[in-house]
Order: structure tokens, then C-alpha cells, then sequence
């Protein structure tokens, strides 16, 4: 069966959903309503009670126990209609802050368990190319000197020389990489070196010196090639992660902006 | 207007009806298990994996109290360097990702303070839990209160009955919490670029004398998923080596044990007899050597290596001890001087030794790592990105060097004593879950106080200065072996080959130590610092045993520092010069940075605060790292 394709759309499913649960409370509408002077404690709301007894006290109620939970329950809902009445719930900062939180579960709770497709997530991919390209690699030589001079008075020699290996001074790292991943040079070499060398074109020229945390180097850059995208298949895993990452934060800040635009606020400046 | 609203609530709701699912489904099946077989390998470890052991999230019953609200996906997210916000709404992204993560949330009652923030407050019937919860409600700072109420009375033993009543029901809370955190690490573990380890820290805590293990798994959820974390409340050390044991059994998996903050143990964690004060058996020392192969020397609660009363002839060795020092973890009771012997890591060493020559057994022949012990599910542990101990201190707090530390009784350690955190350096052929755990197992790892030196370590017989001209990473596994091993004794006087090589977005090194500690024919216990190789050695002439003082480029005012002094990376081959054929030695590196600025002057430079004398004091340190040791023993007599 083909479906049109506005029916995948989570905003779509979003405003759907939203709409089912509208019907419910409007259905429901007597018991939610503090305005009510009715209050009925159903089978279903005494089962909640005695789960959170439950809960709580790790066993189940007795039936004395639950005759006074459900007291309880009666008690504090006459107190808090009666509270919401007199509007004690507007001028609470926990009231509000709980009830802000609330709202953040409930836009991102669905991306948090969802499954996505497999359709969903090629386009995800698709979407975002550069977050799931391979890693730019790196092949080079180089020469480390502990100054700046001893390192300008071997550029004079590096080109004739028969073993540029012999030039440098010692120093515990790889004289040569050959493809290397960034985050490999970033951890042998450091950030400066890495800033360094991006600067430096490709080519059969040794360049430099070039700063790092280590002193000074010169550098044989060999090549510098941008990361590849990695085919879907190997990486779904990674995408699903960022997909999810991605949709929870977007979910909030679209219901966010949904409740948002029905507001006009201001701020004295 | 409350129509609309009531449509906007339910069109958020919707979005929570259409759960459900299996999230597993696009795990590789590479990154579900051990990586064995998943990349190739280097033919040695060549270069160290870094890494926190140590980490918690809003699953730990303290770190929701103080006020975290990320989870162990941020923390992956954090650790292998994707940009997280953190609790306080600060967007943080570490500029070099880590390689590794332990996720270690307590066992003991997980994600019971959230449970508790979440109850219905009618049904919260014990009037402490329900002050807790009212509290945890107030404010950030009512609720930091309150979870420091709660440490107190787990230390105390005097938790109200609902958080521990029905161990069962808690157990089965803390499976669902475990199932979906081992799904959680599979998803963010990929083999060759990062690894996510189970584990869990496991909460002993007699009298508020800290005993505490992180415990960490070798395996993927396929066998982690078969047990639970271990509950502390009521047990004994052995029994959480029989549970670890009984998991080998169980899955054919690994398991492994990391004491921590011994510093704050009031001698209980390296004891020369049995926790009940019998004399150690040789039973008892093997289990504890076989669970236990590595100690976390250094974290964000201070450093264990050593205390001034044990070493005083080492000028190195007040590194993280302020405030600490004291006594135990809530200061419900003083420490003594007679405590420091068993609190510290090398006076620990050296007490395996003479364990060891009493009964075969040397139950203290660990290996060192650092890690952060953040409870904000941020691994950092630079000095300049310091996240704070737990989110009551992230840097939103400006005044959080200040602050009394709010645990116990109060007195005598505020945010200035703690440090930026550590991390653990693996020596690794590559980086999977088994190769990194591998290296915990041989002990071929190694702690520094944050920043990332390269640290090589080799003991052998026939080490010369000759071997830095060829492969002398080879020569060092062909013809010695690495720091974690142990040599034989063979009438000749050992030979170590020794380099560091400095953070490369860090301080320059001052010097290289070796720490040795042996045990004499009478068997008396002895220890000693060498300096091994310092920066500008011909400048810097040792005089009376002792090398000067490196300098000092730190300015006070701008919390900044120059290279100017110091070297990129220091080598030496050194021999033992005190060598007796037939004695019980360890040897162990440490290496010290050029003095630096500590978290509290970046704090007091940015946010315009100014520091009591006492903390101005400890503002500027030397960093350092630390090597596991490589231990001489006697060959075996008849």
C-alpha cells in the first residue's frame, strides 16, 4: 500500500497525536476539571493509588492502607482544586518549573523510545553529509627542533640531504604518518600543529618550520585528503545516534515555538 | 486561554503514545561485543589510549541530587567529543576527545532520588525522605543539601527505610536502569575510534571510611546483560569478588576492580591485616591481587600517591592533600597520623612487599590510573575546563572556590580543595574494549592529574644509552618489560628505560622521578626519590641530592604561564644504584610539569573573585603523572 507521503511526517503524526489526546481530556474533560465540586475516585484511579503505595513502599497496600491512601487522595484533591481556585498554583516557582519540565518530556519522549526507518535515516543521512564523512587523513614527514633557528638552518640542508631522518633532533614521535586519521594527529601532534599543517598546501616541498607544543618541525605535507562519506550500511548505528540526538532537541524546540507563537511578550528594558 | 493550553499539553503528549520499539536493531555486531578480531592491531601498544574510568550520570543517587539532569548518552556524547550542554545550560565540547569511558553510577539505590523527585509527595511516608523531596523540589541548592543529608546517613548507616526496605524492588529498578544502559554504550562503541566499557562503582562505606570500587567489564551486553550491579549495603570486599568471579563463571567474561579515594579510607583501604583486624590470610591476598590489578591514584576528591607524614624527605609530595587529609569522606571522623599508612597508595606498595615476603602473597601489587569522579557526566580534568565536582559547582557558580564543601560536617575542606580531575592512560595495541581492559589487566597503564604526557617505562637487566638510536620501543618489550611487569632477580642490578614526552597542548616537563620502595633483610620498609632526568640539566646541577627548582613563569594576575622554561620531552636510561641482590623492590615515574595555574586562579582571573591566603597557596602546581610500577622480585626459594 502507497501512502501519500505527508503521512510520515512527524510533525504530522505530532499534531495527530495531539489532536487524540485533546479528544480524550475533553472526553475526560469532568474529571480533569478543578472547577468540578465532583470527585470520583474510579476503580482505575484506586489501582494508581495502590501502584504508587506500590512503588513507594515496595509491597501492596492493605486494605486498610489503600482506604487511607484514597482518604489521603480525597483530602488533597479538595485542597487542591480548592488551591487552584484561589490561583495559589500561579505565583510558585516549583509549580512552574515542574510543569515547564512536563512539557520538554512530553515533546521529546516519543524520539527518545521511536524506532526510525530505515527511510528515515538515509534521509537523515543524505540531509547531512558531513557529519558522517570519514575523517580528513594525513601523510607526512617531519623533523622536530627544539628552536626556531636550529630548525630555519636544517631547511637549508633537508632538500640534498640523503637521510632527512638524520636532521632533527630526538624526540619520541613518528617521524612519518601515512593516512592518518585527524583525531590520530590531534592526539600524537596537538591542536597547534594540527592548525599548522591544515595551512600548508600538499606537495613534494619540505615547508616550514611550523610551531607546535613541541618546539618547531618541518613538515613534508604528502597529502591531505578530505574525508570520504562512509556508506550508510557500515555507519546506520552512528546515524540512528545523531537522528536521535538531533530529533529530541528539534521536537522541544518545535513544541516550544508551537505554544510560543500564541504569545506576545515584552520586556522593559 | 486554558483551552489552549490543555490542546498544546495534548499535542505534546501525543508525541509519548507512539513509543515502543527495539533500538538494538543497528548496533554493528562488531561493537555489541569485545572488538576482538574487529581491527587490526599494532605489534605493541604504541601509543597510550586515554581515557576516565570514572564517571557519573543522573543514574547515581547523589549526582541527580545535586542537580544533573544529563544521562550516560550525553556522556558518551561528551567523552568522544561531540558538543553536550550541561546541566546549567553551558555548551561544552572537549577540543581532543577522549579514546575510552567508563559510565561507574553507584549500584547502591540507582535512580532512587530521581524515583524519589518524581513520587507523589502524599504517598512519601517517612517524614526524612519526604523533607528530601520537598527540598529537592525548592531549589539547586536545597536539593544539594539534602543529598549531602543523604551521603551522611549512608555513611551513617542510618538511611531511611524506604530507600533500602525491599532490596528486590530496587534490584529490579537497577536492571531496567543496567539493560538500558548497556544498550546505551553498544550503540556509542566503535571499535577503533572509541570505546564505551560497562561498569558500576560499588559504594562500601563503613563508618564513612571510603572503600569504594569502580567495577569494570571487559564485555559487551550480550554477557554484562546476564548480572546487575553489585549492591554495597551490608556487604564485604569478598563478596564483591565472589560476584565477580561468579560472573566470569557465569558468561566467560572479565571482570576487574578499581579501589579509589583511599585518601579518604582513614587507613581502612590498604590494611596490613583483614577488614576484621585478623591476620591476612594468603587466600585473601591473592583474591584481592587477582580483582584488584589497578588503584585510581588521583581524582577530582584529591591524591592518594602519597602524604608529607609518610614521605617527608619528598619536597613533591602535598600534591592534592589539602582538606583531604582530614579524615574520612563525610569527616564524621579524624584522621590520625597512625591512619596515613594504610590511606596511601605508595606506602600501600610498599606494605605488599613485606605482605608478600610474610606470605608468598603480595596483595597490593596494583597498577595506577587517574579519572575525574565527575558527577556532572562530563568527563573533563583540565585545569581550564574545570566542570566542578558535581553540577552544585559547575562554572555557573562563580563562587564555587569558595564555597564550603557541603558533605558531612562541614568543616575544613571548601571548593578550592578539589582538583581538576585525573585520567588513565592505557598502553594499548588499539582501541577496543578488550585491548584497553587487556591493558588494565597487565597493568600497562598509567595516571596522570589531567594533562596528556606520554609516558614509556621498561625495566630489564642490559639497557643502554646505545638502544635510543634504534627501535627502543621494540628493545623495551623484546628485552624488558613494561611498567605493570615484574623482573626476576637475577643478581644483577636492574636497568630502566625511561621517556616522557610533554602534553603537546600543555606545560613543559620539569623532571622525571623514579619512586622506589623496598623492603630490607630485617624487614623494614624503605623508600626512596631519584631524580632520574630533568630539563636543563647543565644549568640545573643537583647539589646535595637535590635538584633546583625549576622556576616559576605562572602569572598571578592573568592565571597564565610561559614554556619558557622546562623541556618538550625527557629520556634517560637509568640504573638502580642501590640495588641488593635478593631484595623486594617496586619502581615507579613521576613526572612533573613546570608549575602551572590551578582551576581556582582561572576561576578567580575570570569571575573577578579574590582567594583566601590558603587557597592562593595551593593555586599553582606542579601536574604530573604517574607510572604504574615495575616490581624486582626474588626468584622463588624451595
Amino acid at each position: 500500500m502507497k501512502r501519500p507521503g505527508w503521512t510520515g511526517e512527524p510533525l504530522v503524526h505530532f499534531l495527530i497525536a495531539g489532536a487524540v489526546i485533546f479528544a480524550f481530556f475533553a472526553w475526560r474533560g469532568e474529571e480533569v476539571d478543578p472547577a468540578s465540586r465532583t470527585i470520583s475516585v474510579d476503580r482505575e484511579q484506586q489501582a494508581q493509588i495502590a501502584l504508587g503505595f506500590e512503588r513507594m513502599m515496595q509491597r501492596p497496600p492493605t486494605d486498610a492502607e489503600l482506604d487511607s491512601q484514597i482518604e489521603r487522595y480525597v483530602r488533597d484533591e479538595v485542597l487542591y482544586r480548592e488551591a487552584l481556585r484561589l490561583g495559589l498554583d500561579r505565583d510558585d516557582a516549583v509549580v512552574r518549573r515542574r510543569l515547564a519540565q512536563k512539557m520538554d518530556m512530553l515533546a521529546s519522549a516519543q524520539a527518545e523510545t521511536e524506532q526510525p526507518s530505515a527511510k528515515v535515516l538515509l534521509a537523515w543521512y543524505d540531509a547531512h553529509p558531513e557529519r558522517f564523512a570519514d575523517e580528513t587523513r594525513y601523510t607526512f614527514d617531519q623533523l622536530w627542533f627544539d628552536s626556531e633557528v636550529a630548525a630555519r638552518s636544517a631547511m637549508g640542508k633537508v632538500r640534498s640531504a640523503k637521510d632527512w631522518r638524520r636532521l632533527g633532533q630526538a624526540i619520541s614521535l613518528p617521524p612519518s604518518l601515512t593516512g592518518e586519521a585527524r583525531d590520530e594527529v590531534l592526539a600524537r601532534f596537538g591542536e597547534q600543529f594540527l592548525t599548522a599543517i591544515d595551512l600548508l598546501e600538499p606537495g613534494e616541498q619540505w615547508q616550514g618550520p611550523v610551531r607546535s607544543g613541541f618546539g618547531w618541525h618541518l613538515v613534508h605535507l604528502r597529502a591531505r585528503e578530505p574525508g570520504k562519506p562512509r556508506p550508510f550500511a557500515e555507519i546506520a548505528n552512528t546515524v540512528e545516534n545523531d537522528w536521535r540526538t538531533a530529533t529530541i532537541a528539534a521536537r522541544r524546540e518545535e513544541g516550544y515555538r508551537l505554544l510560543r507563537e500564541a504569545y506576545k511578550v515584552e520586556i522593559d528594558k | 486561554m486554558r483551552n489552549g493550553l490543555v490542546y498544546a499539553a495534548g499535542l505534546m503528549a501525543g508525541a509519548a503514545l507512539l513509543a515502543g520499539c527495539d533500538m538494538a536493531a543497528n548496533i554493528p555486531e562488531a561493537a555489541r561485543g569485545t572488538g576482538e578480531g574487529a581491527i587490526e592491531l599494532a605489534e605493541f601498544p604504541d601509543r597510550p589510549y586515554w581515557g576516565d574510568t570514572h564517571l557519573h550520570t543522573d543514574n547515581s543517587i547523589d549526582a541527580f541530587g545535586f542537580g544533573v539532569r544529563l544521562g550516560p548518552e550525553e556522556a558518551l556524547r561528551f567523552a568522544s567529543g561531540e558538543e553536550v550542554t550541561s546541566t546549567t545550560g553551558v555548551k561544552g565540547r572537549l577540543a581532543r576527545p577522549l579514546d575510552f569511558l567508563v559510565i561507574a553510577d553507584h549500584s547502591d539505590a540507582m535512580g532512587a532520588t530521581r524515583r524519589l523527585y518524581d513520587a507523589p509527595r502524599l504517598l512519601i511516608r517517612d517524614a526524612t525522605l519526604r523533607r528530601w523531596h520537598d527540598m529537592m523540589h525548592e531549589s539547586p541548592q536545597q536539593s544539594q543539601r539534602a543529598v549531602a543529608e543523604l551521603i551522611t546517613a549512608a555513611a551513617n548507616g542510618t538511611l531511611p527505610k524506604g530507600l533500602t526496605e525491599d532490596p528486590e524492588a530496587q534490584a529490579e529498578a537497577t536492571r531496567d536502569i543496567w539493560t538500558a544502559q548497556l544498550e546505551t554504550l553498544d550503540r556509542y562503541n566503535r571499535p577503533g575510534k572509541f570505546t564505551a566499557l560497562a561498569g558500576f562503582e560499588w559504594t562500601l562505606m563503613p563508618d564513612g571510611n571510603n572503600l569504594h570500587r569502580v567495577v569494570m567489564f571487559r564485555d559487551g551486553s550480550d554477557k554484562t546483560g546476564k548480572v546487575a550491579p553489585f549492591q554495597s549495603i551490608d556487604t564485604r570486599v569478598e563478596q564483591l569478588w565472589d560476584y565477580m568471579d561468579a560472573y566470569a563463571r557465569k558468561t566467560g567474561g572479565q571482570v576487574l576492580a578499581i579501589p579509589h579515594n583511599s585518601n579518604v579510607s582513614n587507613g581502612l583501604m590498604f590494611e596490613l591485616t583483614m577488614p576484621d583486624g585478623g591476620p591476612m590470610t594468603a587466600e585473601y591476598a591473592r583474591r584481592r591481587a587477582r580483582a584488584e590489578p589497578v588503584v585510581e591514584i588521583t581524582q577530582i576528591k584529591g591524591d592518594s600517591e602519597t602524604h608529607p607524614f609518610l614521605s617527608p624527605n619528598d619536597e613533591f609530595a602535598s600534591f592534592g592533600v589539602a582538606g583531604w587529609e582530614l579524615g574520612n569522606l563525610p569527616l564524621t571522623q579524624r584522621a590520625t597520623p597512625a591512619m596515613a599508612g594504610g590511606s596511601y597508595v605508595r606506602e600501600a606498595l610498599k606494605r605488599g612487599l613485606s605482605i608478600e615476603q610474610r606470605l608468598g602473597v603480595n596483595p597490593y601489587s596494583f597498577g595506577v590510573v587517574g579519572s575525574t569522579d565527575s558527577h556532572t557526566a562530563l568527563a573533563t580534568a583540565d585545569e581550564d575546563n574545570f566542570f566542578g565536582k558535581h553540577t552544585g559547582n559547575e562554572p555557573a557558580n562563580r563562587n564555587r572556590a569558595l564555597d564550603p564543601q557541603n558533605l558531612g560536617t562541614d568543616i575544613g575542606r571548601f571548593g578550592w580543595n578539589y582538583l581538576a580531575g585525573g585520567y588513565a592512560a592505557a598502553w594499548a595495541r588499539g582501541n577496543t574494549r578488550a585491548e584497553i581492559f587487556d591493558a588494565f589487566r597487565r597493568r600497562e597503564v598509567y595516571a596522570t592529574t589531567g594533562p596528556r604526557m606520554v609516558v614509556r617505562l621498561f625495566g630489564g637487566f642490559d639497557f643502554t644509552e646505545a638502544d635510543w638510536a634504534g627501535d627502543w620501543v621494540r628493545a623495551g618489550y623484546r628485552r624488558g618489560v613494561p611498567m605493570g611487569g615484574a623482573l626476576k632477580d637475577k643478581g644483577k642490578v636492574p636497568t630502566f628505560l625511561i621517556s616522557a614526552l610533554k602534553d603537546p597542548d600543555g606545560a613543559n616537563l620539569d623532571r622525571v622521578q623514579m619512586v622506589k620502595g623496598w623492603v630490607d633483610a630485617s624487614g623494614e620498609l624503605h623508600e626512596r626519590v631519584y631524580d632520574v632526568v630533568w630539563s636543563d640539566m647543565d644549568r640545573r646541577r643537583s647539589s646535595g641530592g637535590k635538584v633546583p627548582a625549576v622556576g616559576d613563569t605562572v602569572d598571578r594576575k592573568t592565571a597564565t604561564y610561559t614554556n619558557s622554561i622546562g623541556a618538550a620531552e625527557l629520556r634517560s636510561v637509568w640504573r638502580d644504584p642501590s640495588y641488593r641482590h635478593g631484595q623486594r623492590a617496586f619502581y615507579y615515574l613521576r613526572v612533573l610539569e613546570i608549575p602551572t595555574p590551578r582551576w581556582p586562579l582561572y576561576d578567580a582571573v575570570r569571575f573577578g573573585i579574590k582567594l583566601p591566603a590558603d587557597a592562593m597557596a595551593d593555586a599553582v602546581a606542579q601536574e604530573r603523572a604517574y607510572s604504574s610500577p615495575i616490581w624486582l622480585k626474588p626468584k622463588k626459594r624451595k
